[in-house]
């Protein structure tokens, strides 16, 4: 998260008195939310409590304002579709009534109805959903909301071998919230936030239940201070509790999760520039039923005694953040510097993977310079992470996966004459793969490196040329005597002229012409155990573009693709060093489009689209063979977009296209089939 | 005017030079480790990804030898999308969103680094290969099958699912746009229903 907030000069405006409440309301809007959520990534419970306070206590008041400004009254609006594609059919239809009440309040009530049908699969989806919700607008002095849902949804599968499963879920859940946004108190500036909510699921999949009922309760609070002009130190304090049943296969066992958060934050706007340091800290516990898993995590009950397959499992995991960031301005040098630290570790007691502990720090440097026709940035990123792992059981760990990213990046932009424009790029950048103690043999670094030259210039403002010339290197190395046989660098080039000429305001014409050469030098290919030969690659295509605009109702797009490739391998060597290469296989692919696009009637398009492509290949080898393929589509469609009625009640939204297709990869179900997306809509 | 051209010209060489300085001190990171040469008998061969059949074989040749560079170079580096069957994401709700070639190669790499040896079948004996036409294809219900057992413990988990995959012609060279998981399979001797690998991908993903 970026403090770009600019409290000095907003303080002015607003007076002496009013800077300290500025400055703690932006405090509160950038404390830790991100930090909030690496904590509680694999666990919903807490995250909801805690990782988004701020934000969340602002839309609960904006949604207090809005329905201040609505009228009071009742809305109902009815909708019903149906969509097509080569994959599904699917109906839906929703209900929203909305309910408008004195002092802000607003209740509204949600249901929907969908029903999937598969054309590639034996495979139908339905779900049912039902909502209601009320917000208690300024009725209670606390920005109150209760929640109400239900969500059901049977999946039947019968897969290629005849296996029919059927997944099936039923929840409900009904939630209250409540919170109090920027209140004072000793001194300071807080927001709080409770929350309660009460979950009842049932869930088949493959003849085996698993349901829970579980209650949870939560309570958020942050506080900010500002110790002196430009500085603000913000905390926050987070906590939930989660009581209830599991049922898993057959096993019932009651299943808990508790969990906290600590967080703290120092924001600062002064000479030195702007920037924040912000720390956090939480664990939770989590009690629960769940499928026996392997050292890898892996469900894993195959030929497990039937009394064995379930396991009480007991989850726990600490996790600290650090994040710094800071963004200085001198004159037009602007810099930004980012730097981070986290670490977490996840133990399973009763699961085989034990203790998995993972730490990451990572450092972003950003410098940008202005001057005159000249524009550069410089950018250098480093990353450094590792994971271990302590089996369970096990005497010692399993050894360190470090992985190390470093990454540097120069962009210059400038304005050779008028109308004339040239930018530059280079970009190189490592990534290394390093197993502590050795402990697998999949060490490996990889390299890359850009550079990319483009100038580009518009004459009197009918043509627009561009000619882009690019490098680029990469280097794959697996390190390891055991997998470096194919270690390669492949260096690659490409050149790429084009123009577009606006020959009328009706007509265009877009030409772009590119060649393409990569050679690849297997780094260990002079080894008899290396069967690998260096090669190269190279490919040309001309792409040209018509587009025709007669008049305001019709388009015309016609586009060509001349594609030529070949590929050799290097046959031998002489003394001097020059290479001899063998072409091995040579192709042509001729592809051509044509769409067009009509508007009927205002709201209605028509749209037709084609294209056919030939490719010829030829592959020499001891025997020379000669293939050509066909393929092609013709699609045929329109678009209406209505309503009527004073205030526009009626609604109608139509996609309709046929789609028949051709070539060698189509199969029966993408020759011939519709795609649409229609629906209806009323308003009353 | 002169002076203020040549004060220009001294402004873009300090940038240049400044550039250029960057270049050389990034040029001093960024040298790869030197690698062993291979042992004997211990040779992974990949065939050149000149075709969709070449590049779907070499992701077998990968996970049997556990050697995470085969697998990527077969990822498009331009665009990749990973789209789980219902069941994996059912399991592992929201883990897929954005699934792209960086979580690919990161889910590859965790899946090999963490002493497993794999048994893969790519592709069923009865699929037919269509012939590539033009700059993509596609392959639909391609079934594959791929058994991972644990160095640690060795338990065994076998993952067999069918798949849409969309292969994309990019320089000179086909790769994986598109891996569409579309459901589980049964083993085929005991007729259990065995999960797709969106499984074993939410599995490394999510922890």
């Amino acid at each position: 998260m970026r403090a770009t907030f600019q409290p000095c000069v907003r303080s002015r405006r607003l007076g002496p008195r009013s800077a300290p409440t500025f400055l703690f309301v932006l405090a509160l809007a950038c404390a830790s939310a991100p930090t909030a959520r690496a904590q509680f990534d694999d666990d919903g419970a807490p995250a909801d409590s805690s990782a988004t306070p701020p934000t969340g206590y602002g839309s609960a008041d904006s949604t207090g304002t809005s329905a201040q400004t609505a009228a009071l009254g009742l809305t109902v609006e009815p909708k019903a579709g149906v969509k097509a594609n080569v994959a599904q059919f699917t109906y839906y239809s929703d209900w929203l009534t909305t309910v408008n009440l004195a002092r802000a309040a607003k209740a509204t009530q949600t249901f929907n109805w969908s029903r999937d049908e598969y054309r590639k699969q034996d495979k139908t989806v339905e779900n049912r959903k039902g909502g209601l919700n009320y917000n208690f607008g300024e009725q209670l002095p606390l920005v109150t909301v209760i929640d109400g849902s239900w969500n059901w949804s049977e999946d039947r599968t019968t897969n290629s071998a005849g296996f029919a499963n059927l997944y099936k879920v039923d929840n409900k859940l009904v939630s209250l919230s409540a919170s109090r946004y920027k209140f004072m108190g000793l001194g300071l500036l807080h927001s709080a936030k409770l929350g309660a909510n009460f979950t009842d699921q049932a869930s088949l999949n493959q003849n085996q239940r698993n349901d829970f009922r579980e209650g949870t309760a939560s309570a958020n609070v942050q506080s900010g201070w500002a110790p002196a002009r430009g500085v603000i130190v913000a905390g926050r304090l987070g906590g939930t509790a989660t009581d209830g049943t599991r049922l898993l296969a057959g096993l019932t066992s009651p299943s808990s999760a508790y969990g906290d958060s600590v967080g703290i934050g120092v924001y600062f706007n002064r000479g030195i520039g702007t920037g924040f340091i912000q720390m956090s800290r939480s664990n939770f516990e989590r009690k629960y039923l769940e499928f026996r898993r392997n050292a890898n995590g892996l469900i894993d009950t195959v030929g497990v005694r039937e009394d064995e397959k379930v396991v009480n499992e007991l989850e726990t995991k600490d996790a600290l953040t650090l994040n710094f960031e800071h963004t200085f301005r001198i004159g037009r040098l602007r810099g930004v510097t980012k730097a981070s630290h986290t670490t977490d570790d996840l133990s399973y007691a009763v699961g085989v993977s034990g203790l998995k502990e993972r730490s990451a720090d990572a450092a972003n440097l950003t410098v940008t310079y202005d001057a005159g026709n000249d524009s550069v940035a410089v950018v250098y990123r480093y990353g450094w992470r590792w994971d271990d792992q302590r089996i369970r059981a096990a005497t010692s760990s399993r050894g360190r996966q470090y992985v190390q990213e470093r990454d540097f990046q120069v962009n210059w932009y400038r304005t050779l004459f008028e109308a004339t424009k040239l930018s530059l790029q280079y970009h190189e950048g490592l990534t290394q793969d390093i197993a502590e103690k050795r402990f697998n043999e999949n060490d490996k670094d990889r390299l890359q490196l850009d550079f990319s030259g483009r100038v580009e210039r518009l004459w009197a403002g009918r043509l627009r040329s561009a000619m882009v010339f690019s490098y680029r290197q990469s280097e794959d190395a697996s390190i390891r005597g055991t997998s470096s046989s194919n270690n390669n660098r492949k260096d690659s080039y490409e050149l790429t002229p084009g123009y577009t000429w606006y020959l009328a305001p009706w007509f265009t014409l877009d030409q772009n012409y590119r060649v393409y050469i990569q050679y690849t030098d297997y780094l260990f290919s002079y080894l008899p155990t290396v069967t690998r030969l260096d090669d190269y690659n190279k490919r040309g295509d001309l792409t040209t573009k018509v587009t025709f605009v007669p008049n305001q109702r019709l388009t015309i797009t016609i586009r060509h693709d001349f594609n030529r490739r070949f590929n050799a391998a290097k046959t031998t060597e002489d003394a001097a060093g020059s290479s001899f290469y063998d072409r091995n296989l040579e192709q042509d692919i001729s592809r051509i489009d044509l769409d067009l696009k009509y508007i009927a009637a205002p709201g209605v398009t028509l749209e037709v689209g084609t294209y056919r492509t030939r490719d010829d290949k030829t592959s020499i080898g001891r025997t020379t063979s000669e293939t050509r393929t066909d393929s092609g589509d013709l699609v045929v469609g329109s678009r209406v977009d209505r309503s009527w009625g004073a205030q526009q009640q009626f609604q109608v939204s139509a996609m309709v296209k046929k789609i028949n297709a051709f070539g060698p990869s189509v199969t029966a179900s993408s020759s011939d089939y519709w795609e649409a997306d229609v629906w209806l809509k009323w308003l009353f | 005017m002169a002076q203020v051209a040549v004060l220009m010209r001294a402004r873009v060489m300090r940038a240049v030079m400044a550039a250029l300085g960057c270049l050389l001190a990034g040029g001093c990171l960024f040298a790869p480790r030197v690698a062993e040469p291979p042992a004997t008998g211990e040779i992974v061969r990949y065939l050149e990804q000149l075709s969709p059949a070449d590049v779907w074989d070499n992701l077998e040749t990968s996970a049997e030898a556990t050697h995470a560079p085969g697998w990527e170079a077969a990822i498009s580096q331009t665009s990749f999308t990973y789209v789980p069957d219902d069941a994996a994401e059912n399991q592992y709700p929201g883990v897929f969103t954005g699934w792209d070639r960086e979580r690919e190669l990161s889910f590859i790499n965790a899946l090999y680094n963490s002493d497993v040896t794999i048994v893969a079948r790519m592709r069923n004996l009865e699929f037919v290969v269509p012939p590539s036409s033009g700059s993509e294809s596609l392959w639909e219900g391609v079934i594959y099958d791929v058994t991972v057992t644990s160095g640690v413990d060795a338990s065994t988990v076998r993952y067999r699912g069918s798949a849409d995959i969309t292969f994309s012609l990019e320089g000179n060279f086909w790769y994986i746009s598109r891996w569409v998981d579309l459901e589980p399979e049964s083993d085929p001797v005991s007729g259990q229903l065995l999960s797709t690998m969106g499984v074993l991908r939410g599995n490394f993903a999510s922890k």
